[in-house]
């Protein structure tokens, strides 16, 4: 196994893993964990295309390491954004995104 | 830009500035007295402007307006009837709640219904079309009661339907046109030869006929027309339904014959015509029978369209506006004459009843109304097959109903009437003198026909007897006891409908509440990103 | 077509990302009181350039292109203003130029001085948003155009609440996660691409693409992410509680021009990206998305008690439109996609939605203001209150039906005109049911403010150069209805150099 191969398959692991926790987890706290790990699956891929661009001759191809960190600054942000808004609705009342809004919430944070 | 041309664009100019003006509180109160003025440019466009056109807009929009010698003779009927309606309205409606809301709704499809009668390229005419059928709404809805709120509600549903049909009839036929909104005259002579005819035909038909109330299409009129104030009633069943009646004559590749269509044409108008006369026979409301006669004289002319396609014969498409203009100036007539009849008391009454008998007969064609004119001329067209035949007996059928119509009348009353308002006798007077002699001014130029020879022997025998024929069976009929069929007759079979739309609303509704679940929606995501990319794998 | 050099002029693509952000920077350095004046300025200035930029491309009828730092792509960033994003960024100046105007009633600071939180953070927010509908208009390398729709969401989903009940933060909480998600696909998408051609410059990949399992995983994730940005039918569920629950004027810039962003970039991707001809099925398959959203959301607005929640479902359901419009520019050989009628009339419905639906949601909101509410059953009196407003709900509604003379008649019927060239019936009936259902919507609220109204509403006077900028959206919108009917030269600017 090349350790291309190992590092894609753990970025397949971490963005699988993401999905789940994005798609199925109810608590919005554990969502945005998780869209964090789909995201540092996607940046070790594109670490994987660095190194992909390195067999050609390269030391190591640098614009996909200036997308990673272009990535995670976004990234950051968005956490950010996500817990601030957790914040304030954990002042207003029960954080939750599921349901239609006219529901009374079923989940607590 | 030649004085017609601008006489011509001042025709849906000046009603569409006034509905524009009610922006402005001042104005909106007054509109409904000034209503009567709306329409009088297009009066005298139609007495003046004949054969003039404009262009609004230059290619490639090409927005023209042009008068021909049937848009100006339907154009003129309905500006008089719309005038002598807008001053009608303006007694008749005086201090009730939201007049001025009338009076947009009225200017509106005063705008668009003229409109329909010069507009020369194919988006106007939708466009004029479909501001006549929308703005309508707002006066068929206009008492805002249960019963009212229904027939705006079928109405605005069978009107839409409509221009969806129209539209994509349009686009079909455009379809071959070398540029986009092609002029009308140049798209339907590419019409015989176009890819999409048998369809785009069907579309058109299925369109128009629908405003014409062809059976089962005629379901609206039943309700829309009765439940409109008096003067809206007179040009909703007068002026609206010859929007259908002109888009057919524009839209027909009447110079190039089509047997199975004309047929086909001439089945449905026949068919309505005897049709309307058998269940408007049941009913018990003026106005409603007023409505089902629409109905059946609007079969008439779809069959007198139908046989012209057949054989493509000369002059069909003035022929049927010239009925068509009968029964607009007829109509207008007799609805505006039932709320005078209602307003008047015993002193005058009899007067009244002797115009509107006369009026309704010359529906059925009582010789020497225009009624008979209108048939003489149409007459030739249908040979002498089975067609004619029942192009005649629809006479007989027209006396049923207007005997009906007229034995109804004579006992519709308001306690206390003596004599009528003078701001509503005037108006119908004088729609009911144009009526008698507007067609007869001009049925030479329309008809190409000996105007002596409609008053032979032959012509007032071949008018009578479907007349006299109707009388006996009128009598015959009163012995039988007629069932109860409700108002717009096979509506009822959509009724039963509405708890199965109702049910599948909330099966939406609940559906959008499941489809928005958090999770249901994550894998929603997950699955489009794996079926698309299959697809887009598998596809190239 | 390839940027090799800076054109002449070219400066002003910087001026149009850069200034809504100087401006952004100065509300935080001149102080907050100012803000409003300054987003004004700031407005004023971004309109010119945008017009400026416009009557440039069209005078040299080719497209504009700035080398940031002088770096060719592939390896450096090029901005590019062709014939589309000319006529998308004016569309983006005018609509916030409108909005500007509307706000200024809602947001405006207190006399007296105190510094509110409330007027900052529309403004400063509404400028960063501008920055990034720009990037996307401009940028033309798919990691730029990232970072893009991520500013855009960023300066979104505060907008959405604004108000801090509970009820808008989950809205906004929601959007934001979801959008997000959209984000990872999209990401995983350009980390194949670049994985598979080393470079993220859409006029290089244009020449590269192949048909191959790694391209279509990466187009089939990038695409369904964007859709889940579009709000499109079945990936709506952010946008009828965000669109609604935020303030009139924030609604107005979200639904008519935030979610067309993502749709644009799908737009570049299938046409300029994706191997051609593009794969049929999954054509196919985006328009029978458009058409499930054309139909199941205009029911669902026709369900809707509130006003602005019917705006909110209609815009999924207009949205969709956009999206039939894949299988109807294939299948000719003889003209390029954007001479189509079909492209054509997808881009015009773009257009003419956003200021039909700009329109509609800020008149939904000056309703809302006079009457004390949105309940459409009660607007009774709305249209003696506000009569301008109802008049420009209305002429905004003719465009949504697709009713001439309004702009979205000639896009329907140029998008009709396509489908029954193509043979693609589905598709005409789905646009013919969409109009219907869009009229009876609309004609419910009109019917419903015509109406009189009850004992004893109280009514608010609303300022009337509010009412008068809610009314230009709508005219703007009527009078694109007067475009001829056939592909338009000037959309076509900038494409030359593609097959």
């Amino acid at each position: 196994m090349t350790p291309a191969t190992l590092y894609g398959l753990c970025a397949a692991a971490l963005v699988a893993i993401g999905l789940f926790g994005l798609i199925l987890h109810p608590t919005p706290l554990r969502k945005v964990i998780s869209f964090n790990l789909i995201g540092s699956g996607t940046f070790l891929f594109f670490g994987i295309a660095a190194r992909r661009g390195a067999a050609a001759g390269f030391l190591g191809d640098p614009v996909p390491q200036a997308m990673v960190i272009t990535g995670i600054v976004v990234a950051f942000a968005a956490t950010a954004l996500a817990v601030a808004l957790l914040l304030r609705m954990l002042e207003a009342g029960a954080p939750t995104v599921d349901g239609p809004p006219e529901q009374p919430d079923d989940l607590s944070p | 830009m030649t004085a017609a041309g601008l006489l011509i664009a001042a025709s849906v100019a000046l009603p569409l500035l006034m509905a524009l003006a009610c922006l402005w509180p001042a104005f909106r109160d007054r509109a409904a007295d000034w209503l009567v003025i709306a329409p009088l440019p297009a009066l005298l466009a139609a007495l003046l402007a004949r054969g003039g056109s404009i262009v609004v807009a230059p290619p490639p929009l090409r927005l023209t307006l042009a008068l021909d010698d049937v848009g100006a003779m339907l154009l003129g009927g309905a500006a008089l009837l719309w005038a002598a309606a807008g001053a009608y309205a303006g007694s008749y409606l005086r201090g009730q709640p939201g007049l001025a809301r009338f009076a947009v709704w009225w200017l509106l499809t005063l705008t668009g219904s003229l409109g329909c009668f010069i507009v020369a390229d194919m988006t106007s005419f939708y466009l004029a079309f479909s501001v006549a059928s929308l703005a309508a709404y707002g006066l068929v809805s206009f008492e805002g009661s249960t019963r009212a709120q229904r027939a705006g509600r079928v109405y605005m549903a069978l009107a839409l339907l409509g221009e969806a049909f129209i539209l994509l009839g349009f686009v079909m036929l455009a379809i071959g046109a070398p540029q986009g909104n092609p002029l009308i005259r140049d798209a339907v002579a590419l019409f015989p030869a176009a890819p999409l005819r048998d369809p785009a035909l069907a579309l058109l038909i299925l369109g128009f006929g629908l405003k014409m109330g062809l059976v089962p299409l005629h379901v609206w009129m039943p309700l829309a027309h009765p439940v409109a104030p008096m003067p809206a009633s007179a040009a909703l069943s007068g002026i609206i339904v010859k929007a259908g009646v002109i888009g057919l004559i524009r839209f027909l590749p009447l110079e190039a014959a089509l047997p199975g269509w004309g047929a086909t044409l001439v089945g449905a108008g026949l068919f309505t015509a005897f049709y309307a006369v058998a269940v408007g026979v049941t009913q018990t409301q003026v106005k409603t029978v007023l409505a089902y006669s629409t109905v059946s004289q609007m079969g008439v002319v779809a069959a007198v369209l139908g046989a012209g396609l057949m054989t493509a014969a000369p002059g069909t498409a003035l022929l049927a506006g010239f009925y068509a203009l009968h029964h607009l100036l007829v109509k207008g007539a007799l609805f505006l004459g039932v709320g005078v009849v209602m307003a008047t008391g015993p002193r005058h009454r009899k007067l009244v009843l002797a115009v509107m008998a006369v009026l309704a007969l010359s529906l059925a064609g009582l010789p020497l109304t225009s009624g008979a004119l209108a048939k003489y001329a149409v007459k030739p067209l249908f040979g002498d097959g089975l067609a004619a035949t029942f192009a005649t007996l629809s006479a007989a059928g027209s006396t049923v109903l207007m005997l009906h119509f007229l034995r109804l009348l004579g006992g519709a009353a308001k306690p206390g009437a003596e004599t009528p308002p003078a701001g509503i006798v005037w108006p119908w007077a004088v729609v009911a003198l144009a009526a008698f002699a507007g067609p007869w001014a001009i049925f030479g130029g329309a008809t190409a026909l000996p105007l002596a020879a409609s008053l032979g022997a032959k012509a007032l025998w071949a008018a009578l007897w479907p007349i006299g024929l109707g009388a006996v069976l009128w009598a015959g009929l009163r012995v039988l006891r007629l069932p109860a069929v409700p108002e717009g007759d096979v509506i009822v079979l959509a009724d039963r409908l509405a708890p199965v739309v109702a049910r599948a609303g909330d099966a939406v509704e609940q559906a959008d509440g499941w489809l928005r679940r958090w999770p249901v929606a994550g894998m929603m995501l997950a699955g489009l990103a794996a079926g698309l990319s299959v697809l887009l794998w598998a596809g190239s | 077509m390839m940027a090799d050099a800076t054109t002449p002029g070219g400066g002003l693509l910087v001026l149009a990302l850069m200034l809504p952000a100087v401006g952004m920077l100065a509300i935080f350095a001149l102080g907050l009181r100012h803000a409003e004046r300054i987003a004004h300025a700031t407005l004023l200035a971004g309109l010119a350039v945008a017009l400026a930029v416009a009557v440039k491309v069209g005078q040299s009828g080719q497209a504009m292109t700035y080398l940031i730092g002088g770096w060719r792509p592939p390896l450096g960033i090029a901005l590019q203003a062709d014939g589309l994003s000319a006529v998308l960024m004016v569309m983006t100046a005018v609509i916030l130029c409108a909005v500007g105007v509307f706000a200024r009633g809602s947001f405006s600071s207190p006399r007296d001085g105190a510094e509110t939180r409330r007027p900052f953070v529309f403004w400063s927010l509404f400028l960063g948003l501008w920055s990034a509908l720009n990037c996307a208009w401009l940028a033309r390398d798919l990691f730029s155009l990232f970072v893009a729709l991520e500013l855009l969401t960023f300066s979104a989903v505060p907008l959405v609440c604004l108000d801090g009940s509970r009820e808008t933060l989950r809205a906004a909480l929601r959007y934001l996660l979801f959008a997000l998600a959209g984000s990872v696909l999209y990401l995983m998408g350009t980390g194949l691409i670049y994985g598979a051609y080393g470079t993220m410059d859409i006029a290089t990949l244009h020449h590269l693409t192949r048909a191959d399992w790694a391209t279509s995983l990466a187009l089939g994730l990038m695409i369904v992410g964007l859709m889940a940005k579009a709000a499109l039918f079945p990936l709506h569920l952010w946008l009828p509680p965000a669109h609604a629950g935020a303030p009139a004027a924030a609604s107005a810039v979200l639904s008519a021009l935030v979610v067309k962003a993502p749709f644009v970039l799908i737009l570049r991707l299938w046409f300029e990206v994706a191997p051609q001809p593009a794969s049929t099925p999954a054509g196919a398959m985006l328009a029978g998305l458009g058409a499930a959203s054309i139909l199941f959301c205009s029911v669902m607005a026709l369900r809707q008690a509130r006003l602005k929640l019917m705006i909110a479902y209609s815009t999924v359901a207009q949205v969709g439109y956009l999206f039939l419009v894949f299988p109807l520019v294939m299948g000719s050989a003889a003209v390029t996609p954007w001479e189509s009628v079909g492209w054509t009339g997808g881009v015009l419905q773009l257009v003419s939605h956003a200021f039909a639906k700009a329109a509609m949601f800020l008149a939904a909101g000056l309703i809302a203001e006079a009457l004390g509410h949105d309940r459409i059953a009660d607007l009774g009196g709305a249209a003696k209150a506000v009569p301008v407003t109802v008049a420009a709900f209305a002429l905004a509604g003719l465009s949504l039906m697709g009713l001439p003379p309004a702009g979205g008649f000639i896009a329907k019927l140029m998008l009709l005109t396509a489908a029954v060239e193509t043979a693609n019936w589905w598709i005409a009936a789905t646009i013919l049911a969409g109009g219907i259902l869009a009229a009876t919507y609309v004609f419910r609220v009109v019917g419903s403010a015509l109406a009189e109204a009850p004992e004893g509403a109280g009514t608010t006077a609303i300022a009337r150069s509010r009412e008068l900028a809610v009314l230009a959206l709508a005219l703007i919108a009527v009078a694109l209805g007067f475009l001829p009917l056939q592909p338009f030269d000037y959309l076509a600017i900038g494409r030359g150099g593609m097959p």
